[in-house]
């Protein structure tokens, strides 16, 4: 399943980002990072269309070849970015999407803590738990 | 619109927080809250609900936890006597709306009664039907107890209407 998974803020800078190996971590975040390049140009590229569920989901970033990239991004320009081992060729697209939706869902829940200021590094453990099922699932 | 109230509320006491250093302040400043909005909500229930008077203190204790609670916040705590006497009750809640979005209290703020305002209102209340009252949480989910536990303990016997007319 999922190796790694990032939330990104609308400024561009980690909110939360875990993998799976924790030796690899930094060619994780670097992938993560250089993901947001494509994140960007996808963005751009629909510009003033209509936003709904299905352009949230972005797809396909870019595959290597151990891993693909995929991104989603909410109306408040906060990104997540899923990377999944190439080899796990079962996965199909709307797994894709309901991870996605699951992730956004807990991430509003995290907004609606009172005590979360947007902007912070994400410290909720129910999110983690999330995060943590989605990890796991191929073990 | 139960939503919007309990983001309200989140947003009222992440606001204390910042402004108050102190959790005691915190926690008196919503007490003091809920003592204005209890004294005004009690005309507004006994006119909603249309209740008989109350005979005792334990009947007064289930018309707030059945009646009372059930109108406001949707929930019905359940009531048990905690003393020999009968006038220290407890009411349990299972399910707090108020607490739906926050997950845990933050570090810093151990000893933060999140729904203390819930207390003040019930003081409140009760003061206007001059039935003075001490109200306060026994045990409170968030600070990681297994239920949410409101004590009442009323303090002196309600004035008999028949003597004070002299």
């Amino acid at each position: 399943m999922a190796v790694c998974i990032a939330v990104i803020a609308k400024e561009n800078y980690p909110l939360y980002i875990r993998s799976i190996p924790t030796e690899n971590e930094l060619k994780f975040h670097y992938t993560v990072h250089t993901s947001l390049d494509v994140v960007d140009e996808k963005i751009s590229a629909m510009g003033k269309a209509l936003v709904d569920q299905r352009e949230l989901y972005l797809g396909l970033l870019y595959p290597t070849e151990d891993y693909k990239v995929y991104g989603y991004v909410t109306n408040s320009k906060v990104k997540f970015v899923m990377v999944v081992d190439s080899s796990n060729t079962a996965l199909r697209d709307n797994e894709i999407r309901s991870m996605f939706r699951k992730l956004h869902n807990s991430y509003t829940d995290i907004m609606c803590n009172p005590f979360y200021n947007p902007g912070d590094r994400i410290h909720s453990r129910a999110f983690d738990t999330m995060v943590n099922s989605m990890m796991m699932q191929v073990c | 619109s139960r939503e919007l109230f309990v983001l309200t509320y989140g947003a009222l006491v992440a606001q204390l927080c910042k402004e108050y250093e102190k959790d005691e302040d915190v926690n008196a400043c919503l007490d003091r809250m809920g003592y204005s909005i209890g004294t005004r909500l009690i005309d507004d229930f006994l006119a909603r609900s249309a209740v008989k008077k109350c005979r005792s203190y334990s009947e007064t204790a289930d018309m707030i936890a059945q009646v009372a609670f059930k109108m406001y916040l949707g929930i019905t705590p359940s009531v048990s006597c905690s003393s020999a006497t009968g006038n220290e009750f407890s009411l349990i809640l299972d399910k707090n709306p108020l607490v739906d979005f926050v997950e845990e209290l933050p570090a810093e703020r151990a000893s933060l009664s999140y729904c203390n305002l819930l207390c003040g209102v019930i003081r409140g209340a009760l003061e206007m039907v001059h039935l003075a009252a001490e109200v306060t949480f026994l045990q409170d989910r968030l600070k990681g107890d297994a239920v949410t536990e409101i004590g009442i303990t009323f303090l002196r016997k309600p004035e008999d209407r028949k003597h004070r007319r002299n």
